[in-house]
């Protein structure tokens, strides 16, 4: 086989070199830290579920073929990983897709959101028509930074388009159920947890050194880089500065949008 | 070399199909877990019918985010209204030891000030009771469970704990320095219902963090580990898997027993001279409104038209900051340090009653979730606030949300797996709330600006979830008289979170398990009365301490009580 040929406007930059960073088996500041590691120092229970994760291909039962692309790429830019190297990618869709296929909710649904299944079907639907609207298209033939400002304008809650949909489906509900999903299956990888620096599991050993934010002794030091978000993205920047409002007046900005 | 630390192993006794039993409890968490507890040891026959399993913790639990889905109330419900509320793991439990398996173990009282806000303040509504009628069963369980914190804690009605407070993680230190810095009292190292020293035979804390995802190491209280072993000991025995769908009026305007469906989704009937509800605000309500009955039209022991209304959560708005030096917050328990500085009424405020701010203690997952909200983070600009996971302490502020009659459950168009109309919650903030959260944010920021943050950043969101059936001395205006009792029926009681008129600005947790030892003790001493009187007996009981679990006496001795 082939080794992928990174697409450089896809990397992150050094900004001292201006030079793309090449893809990593982990990327981020604590590197020789491994949790699975660990893993002989945790309990069973733990051991085996957290060891499913890694190294059980789950199948894709509730989503078809298409589907399952279209949603996979969806799933490259809100947490993109050309970072990592294309063996040390953490997928995201098959847990989302188990949870769909066995019909498991959080435990609620908003009243101004549809069923979660509904929600990624017609999901598809708002950002295909979302794309059509800003670029002439559908998602999947879009170009990657263009795929991007798509997904930006629903992060945004200003879609252009596709009005209906969005009378029927919270815009900014949705967002957060796409990202949550996301985000559950990304954080959930141990190879996550050694990016962030996240200790994981610690039972029955304990953690001991509990201040100053000092590491246990088969933790590591945090090693800092500088890199900055590749060009062909829209999604490098997150909000910096706090207002003060409360949910409320969160969803009232929002509904006016819709 | 490693493995189990403890495990629970008890034989249970097992009553007939037909048999008629004394209590049947409906929910064996917080409230269920206790009462079941005293009753089966007072020598009543009692069944605890648990829609989720019994936990074998060793096996069933992980220390782990996304495998611990089970341990949360995840059938399906609506939420609604103009300030919606989530649900399942933020605050609703499932199996034995309901939401006191997943809780953050925080144990604050209420202040006296809590039993009397309408008299006081001019909103709200007061308890039937007042704080010296529950102080002694605080006190009680402060020693069952038991609570760790510090030999003297300054709020509400001055105290101490019979356990030493625990060492500090990153957030706890970053709220020590804040509050400091500002001159602000503040609490170390507790109160939360985890040991700091073994008990018995359970194992201090190991400060893994997982405390939300259940504690596999024993040191977290939970009825499932403190009150149920000495239940099934006493001869109580625990159904799990039986979700409850009907309580049965009989033709005598009582109670005759309750209708549920086990793990195949078979119906049952278990009779019962009494019954307990203990489904925490949602399903409580939930299951009367769904045991409407000819003379009750309107859900059961619901005359009064407020069973799930009043319904009320905390605001919960987490407040998060980042330092330069790492905190790994993931390190020690979330909850270990707080103020209560300003939880009371103060004239200079433009609303009434206060908060708290407490230490919170994000793992991965529900952090990731934090940088969406609080800062609309995705794509690259999500991994990059990710990769500075360790950098960033939360703190949790708690404020009094008022109880309003339309913040309600009630009973939606969709129907569960077994058929029975799923609950509708609806929530809405009022004037009192958005001011009291305004200035509770502000003030959260401004100690996490002292404790050295370079940068700050908040989402809004609630805690934890009470009223929707409760207590009151007007049978007009409340489901359940001071002991639990429905007003309507003589034989059906309520004990769970759902029974709190008003909430403060304390974690519920503690003041549940008081008031189901409280009921428990009014229903001994009533004895048989309870299942073939009518009348009404309004005296209260005395607190009966030898009825604790075995090794609750002479253990951990509060300094100051």
């Amino acid at each position: 086989m082939k080794p992928e040929v990174p697409d450089t406007a896809l990397l992150p930059i050094d900004p001292d070199s201006g030079e793309p960073i090449m893809p990593r088996p982990q990327p981020g500041y604590y590197c020789g830290f491994s949790t699975l590691s660990q893993k002989p120092f945790w309990d069973d229970a733990t051991r085996k579920v957290v060891l499913e994760r890694v190294e059980q291909q789950e199948p894709i039962r509730f989503f078809n073929p298409a589907q399952a692309r279209f949603w996979t790429t969806v799933f490259d830019h809100l947490i993109p990983q050309t970072d990592r190297i294309p063996e040390h990618r953490i997928p995201i869709l098959p847990a989302l897709d188990k949870r769909l296929f066995l019909g498991r909710t959080v435990g609620y649904r908003f009243e101004d959101m549809p069923q979660d299944r509904d929600v990624y079907l017609i999901g598809m639907d708002a950002i295909d028509q979302e794309a059509q609207q800003q670029f002439g298209g559908g998602f999947l033939s879009l170009p990657h930074l263009q795929q991007d400002l798509v997904l930006k304008a629903i992060h945004d809650g200003k879609p252009k388009g596709v009005v209906d949909i969005w009378r029927r489906m919270s815009v900014h509900r949705f967002w957060q159920q796409i990202m949550q999903d996301a985000i559950d299956a990304y954080y959930a990888h141990p190879w996550a947890w050694d990016e962030i620096g996240f200790g994981g599991p610690a039972y029955p050993r304990a953690y001991m050194r509990l201040e100053r934010g000092e590491p246990e002794p088969w933790e590591v030091a945090e090693q800092r880089y500088a890199w900055l978000t590749p060009s062909h993205a829209a999604s490098g920047e997150s909000e910096t500065t706090h207002e003060f409002h409360t949910e409320a007046l969160q969803n009232r900005s929002h509904s006016k949008n819709t | 070399m490693l493995g189990a630390v403890q495990s629970i192993q008890v034989p249970m006794r097992k009553f007939r199909e037909m048999e008629e039993v004394d209590y049947v409890i409906i929910g064996v968490g917080s409230a269920g877990g206790v009462l079941l507890q005293r009753l089966s040891r007072a020598g009543f026959n009692v069944v605890g019918l648990e829609a989720g399993p019994f936990w074998d913790t060793e096996h069933d639990w992980v220390s782990d985010e996304a495998g611990s889905h089970e341990l949360y109330w995840e059938e399906p419900r609506v939420t609604g209204g103009s300030d919606p509320l989530a649900l399942g793991a933020n605050n609703c439990g499932k199996g034995v030891g309901g939401g006191s398996v997943h809780w953050a173990a925080f144990t604050p009282r209420l202040h006296p000030s809590d039993f009397q806000i309408y008299t006081r303040d001019g909103v709200g509504t007061d308890w039937p009771i007042s704080y010296a009628d529950i102080q002694p069963y605080y006190e009680q369980l402060e020693l069952e469970m038991p609570v760790a914190g510090p030999a003297y804690y300054p709020w509400g009605h001055p105290h101490g704990y019979p356990y030493g407070p625990h060492p500090m993680g990153g957030a706890g230190n970053a709220l020590v320095r804040g509050c400091s810095a500002l001159n602000i009292p503040v609490s170390i190292g507790g109160p939360v219902a985890i040991l700091s020293g073994s008990h018995g035979d359970r194992p201090h804390c190991i400060y893994r963090g997982f405390c939300i995802q259940g504690c596999k190491v024993g040191a977290k209280a939970s009825t499932l580990i403190t009150h149920v072993p000495d239940a099934l000991n006493s001869g109580a025995e625990i159904r799990d898997h039986s979700m409850v769908g009907r309580v049965s009026l009989g033709k005598n305007g009582r109670v005759s027993g309750v209708h549920y469906f086990d793990q195949d989704g078979n119906e049952h009937f278990q009779r019962a001279r009494a019954v307990i509800i203990s489904g925490y605000a949602i399903e409580t309500p939930r299951l009367l409104l769904n045991s409407a009955c000819p003379g009750f039209e309107n859900g059961l022991a619901n005359s009064s038209g407020t069973v799930g209304r009043y319904l009320m959560a905390q605001a919960g708005t987490v407040v998060l900051g980042r330092f330069d030096q790492l905190v790994r917050v993931y390190k020690a328990p979330p909850a270990h340090a707080l103020t209560e500085e300003f939880y009371e009424t103060n004239p200079k405020n433009d609303f009434a009653r206060g908060f708290a701010i407490q230490t919170v203690g994000p793992l991965p997952i529900a952090f990731g979730m934090q940088m969406v909200a609080a800062k609309k983070a995705w794509g690259w600009g999500l991994r990059r606030e990710m990769m500075d996971y360790n950098h960033w302490a939360s703190f949790g502020l708690l404020g009094e949300i008022l109880p309003w009659p339309e913040n309600r459950v009630t009973l939606d168009e969709e129907k569960d797996r077994f058929g029975l109309p799923i609950a509708h919650v609806s929530f809405n903030l009022h004037d009192n709330d958005h001011k009291l959260i305004k200035a509770a944010t502000a003030r959260t920021i401004e100690v996490m600006q002292a404790a050295g943050a370079e940068e700050i950043t908040h989402e809004a969101r609630y805690a934890h979830l009470v009223g929707a059936a409760r207590m009151g001395s007007d049978p007009s205006a409340s489901v359940v008289d001071k002991f639990g009792r429905t007003h309507d029926i003589p034989n059906l009681f309520i004990c769970d979170g759902s029974i709190m008129p008003t909430q403060g600005s304390a974690n519920p947790g503690l003041t549940i398990q008081s008031l189901a030892a409280r009921t428990a003790d009014y229903l001994i001493s009533q004895g048989d009365r309870v299942f073939t009187s009518s009348d009404r007996d309004m005296t209260s009981p005395p607190i009966r301490r030898n009825l604790a679990p075995p090794g609750t006496r002479g253990k951990g001795v509060p300094r100051l009580t």
